[in-house]
């Protein structure tokens, strides 16, 4: 079976690991942070020691969500999709050149809206809901960040199509297609982003145009802002559907479930970006109740997904000797770090995806809206769910890419526990501070209005995150000491990629087909979002000006 | 394709799943009911 | 090659399917019960303002409470950096108050503690929800949108009197 895995060129694993490199340094600089905002809702406030190099809690906040939420992710998407793309089938990528200019240009952009970051001159949350205005080098950076993804992408379909040319009436690799839907998935959402930074922020902070229209902007970042989740999520289901049954001992339980899921997350992601505007003025309360239902919709391909997930480690366990109804669960390798990150990663993600679904609730969302719930919530979604998976991977990847052992298992399982068990704690307080109604964003520490019944929740949120840091710091390490530590031995590591209990050529063809999917969503979102749009578009009005408020 | 493979029946998923949704109405009800106590918006 | 068009269903994944699928359906059903039949309702576009006169002239140049009718206000409310103006109003309980929140800068936060409103708070556009207090004590309407360096302290309150 191990002669099967198609091996990369030495250049193709640099470039992958490159991937790795920046965006571990992301996750590294951004979580510092982290820690900082979590002791500062206890009552220590540790910025002013900061002075000067960090102004205030904002741009830590800043760099915080931009470098985690961004940058980490990006960076290791596009890497770790490379990767699938190759290995899943089994060639090299059509136009290598092509993907090397997408990642210098996601390096660029980085670069670029770093710099007026650290200047303090882009404090403006990594929403930057405009008018808050920001160094338009941000905005230049941040757009360059994007386009390189999509030229990453573009490289993706090309080899996608030169693999089908090759390989006529032969059902995709699973792998391979999830990458390229999830590619395909993320050209359509960003459009919105790109719209509000080259028609509104970037002219505008050029001093081209006087102002903005932050109704529109937040509509046109919404568009992008909510399928940016399952550009996040969708690299961790293709780890889960297709190498953690492998690594647990077992096989993908459906083929075509998971092609399926793929396919409706495809068709659903996009329009429904307005459960996130459920309480702006500007948006009519009936396309608010569609987007609501849309977004119900998008969740039942994630239950399907729990389900194929789950059946399949139940398969593995039971291939290992594991009995009973749940049994079988003490018979996964909990103690290779790889599986026992990605486990958690689920665990965390079934309480991170009940929260989410009260957030896409409607009028539920009144509870909660711009409340402490909320980052609560996707903490416990990309910085679980997708974190601990991308860990999970890296545990894998780095000594794939280099050649070398894990060094070690023991502080990567450390690292797995330790930011599970802060998670736990921080993300429970986060919840409950929400429904109490504590606001996001915001320096507790120096607000007026902290009622006593807050305290203990505040303090559980500076235990739980400096826990998550202390894991957060284990993790840097054992990828940096596996990478370039003299101690690292040699080692021999395969890609481990799950085969399917049932033929995947049983797999019927439209679920290998990008035409209907593409038809259907396109038309779904004219649907769900065209009236709209047409309707916000032609009432623009420019009259915000805004400024640098911090 | 083996019989085996044919006769697995994801049972324990099943249990986990069902524990999952009585979960999930449990915790979604109790927002509800916070929302429907605080009272009409219109 | 295949030529099969249904895909392989698992039993049990069927029938997770279709758990699925009613629970969505129930909760659907609940949140349009609540919005539609109990009136808890999200805003609706209710007027455009220009952001840079919205203080000098109209309703926000002298933002605050007025009386319709007994018991019936509405509430002009000016959020800028940072603060909200007013800073305080009072009304007796049982008073049924609608809010009309806008901004004279950049994008704020209104929620008004231990209710159902919370509204974003967006330059050009009016947030307008309503609210009756039917319990007497003090109420606090805090920002709940990053807004610049002085967020944290941006806050006021509604006095609810017995």
């Amino acid at each position: 079976m191990s002669a099967n895995t198609y091996q990369l060129s030495q250049e193709d694993k640099k470039f992958v690991g490159l991937h790795i490199f920046f965006a571990v340094l992301a996750l590294s600089i951004g979580t510092l942070f982290g820690p900082l905002q979590a002791l500062e809702h206890s009552g220590l406030d540790l910025y002013p020691y900061l002075q000067p190099l960090f102004k205030s809690y904002y741009q830590g906040l800043t760099l915080h969500g931009v470098l985690n939420a961004l940058v980490w992710t990006t960076f290791f998407i596009t890497g770790f999709l490379t990767l699938v793309v190759i290995v899943g089938l089994k060639r090299e990528l059509r136009y290598p050149k092509l993907n090397r200019v997408g990642f210098w240009t996601m390096v660029v952009g980085l670069v670029m809206a770093a710099i007026p970051i650290l200047l303090n001159e882009a404090s403006v949350l990594y929403t930057f809901y405009p008018p808050l205005k920001a160094h338009w080098a941000f905005y230049l950076g941040l757009t360059l960040v994007v386009v390189g993804s999509w030229i990453e992408g573009y490289g993706f379909f090309f080899t996608f199509a030169a693999w089908r040319k090759e390989n006529p009436g032969v059902r995709s690799p699973f792998i391979a297609l999830a990458a390229v839907i999830t590619m395909g998935m993320w050209q359509i959402a960003t459009l919105g982003v790109a719209a509000e930074i080259l028609t509104m922020l970037l002219p505008w902070s050029l001093g081209l145009i006087e102002g903005t229209d932050p109704q529109l902007a937040r509509t046109y970042f919404w568009f992008t802002g909510h399928p940016l989740v399952y550009f996040w999520l969708l690299p961790a289901y293709i780890s889960w559907y297709g190498m953690l049954p492998k690594q647990a001992g077992g096989k993908l339980f459906s083929d075509s479930l998971g092609r399926f899921a793929f396919w409706l997350f495809f068709l659903l992601s996009v329009p429904l970006g307005f459960h996130h505007q459920y309480v702006d003025p500007g948006v009519p309360a009936g396309w608010k109740f569609l987007h609501a239902l849309l977004t119900y919709s998008v969740f039942f391909p994630s239950m399907l997904t729990a389900f194929t997930v789950i059946a399949s480690l139940e398969y593995a366990g039971r291939q290992n000797g594991g009995k009973g109804l749940l049994g079988w669960i003490r018979a996964l390798p909990w103690n290779n770090p790889s599986v026992s990150a990605q486990l958690f990663a689920g665990i965390l993600f079934f309480f991170g995806g009940i929260s989410g679904l009260a957030n896409a609730s409607y009028n539920v969302n009144l509870v909660l809206h711009n409340t402490a719930w909320v980052p609560g919530h996707f903490h416990l979604t990309v910085a679980s769910a997708v974190t601990l998976s991308f860990w999970g991977i890296s545990y894998w990847l780095v000594p794939y890419i280099t050649g070398k052992k894990l060094l070690n298992e023991k502080t990567a399982t450390w690292a797995n526990w330790l930011w599970f068990i802060g998670m736990i704690i921080f993300s429970n307080a986060m919840h409950v501070l929400g429904l109490l109604g504590a606001p996001r964003r915001t320096p507790l520490g120096l607000a007026p209005y902290i009622p006593e019944e807050w305290s203990g929740h505040l303090l559980r949120v500076g235990i739980g995150g400096s826990i998550m840091f202390i894991g957060a710091v284990l993790f840097v390490v054992t990828v940096a000491r596996t990478a370039w530590s003299k101690k690292a031995e040699p080692a021999e590591v395969e890609v481990p990629v799950a085969e399917a209990i049932h033929d995947p050529q049983d797999t019927p063809q439209w679920l290998d087909a990008f035409k209907p999917w593409l038809i259907g969503t396109i038309a779904l979102i004219i649907i769900a979002y065209g009236p709209q749009l047409v309707d916000q578009i032609a009432n623009i009005s420019l009259n915000a000006p805004g400024g640098k408020v911090w | 394709m083996s019989d085996k493979n044919q006769e697995f029946h994801p049972k324990g998923t099943l249990t986990i799943l069902i524990i999952f949704v009585l979960t999930l109405i449990l915790l979604w009800g109790s927002v509800y009911l916070i929302l429907l106590n605080r009272g009409v918006t219109i | 090659m295949s030529t099969k068009t249904s895909m392989h269903i698992d039993p049990y994944e069927r029938n997770w399917m279709i758990v699925s699928i009613v629970l969505l359906l129930g909760f659907a059903t609940a949140i349009a019960v609540a919005a539609f039949a109990f009136g808890i309702q999200v805003p609706s576009p209710e007027q455009r303002v220009d952001p840079r006169t919205v203080a000098e002239s109209g309703p926000w140049a002298e933002p605050g409470l007025r009386e319709l009718s007994p018991g019936k206000y509405e509430a002009y409310i000016l959020a800028r950096t940072w603060l909200f103006q007013p800073r305080e109003i009072t009304v007796p309980v049982g008073s049924k108050v609608t809010f009309y929140v806008t901004s004279a800068d950049v994008q704020h936060g209104f929620k008004l503690q231990n209710t159902n409103l919370n509204v974003q708070v967006i330059p050009g556009q009016v947030s307008k929800l309503t609210i009756t207090f039917d319990e007497p004590g003090d109420y606090n309407y805090i920002c709940t949108e990053y807004c610049g360096n002085g967020h944290a302290a941006m806050f006021g309150t509604v006095h609810v009197t017995p």
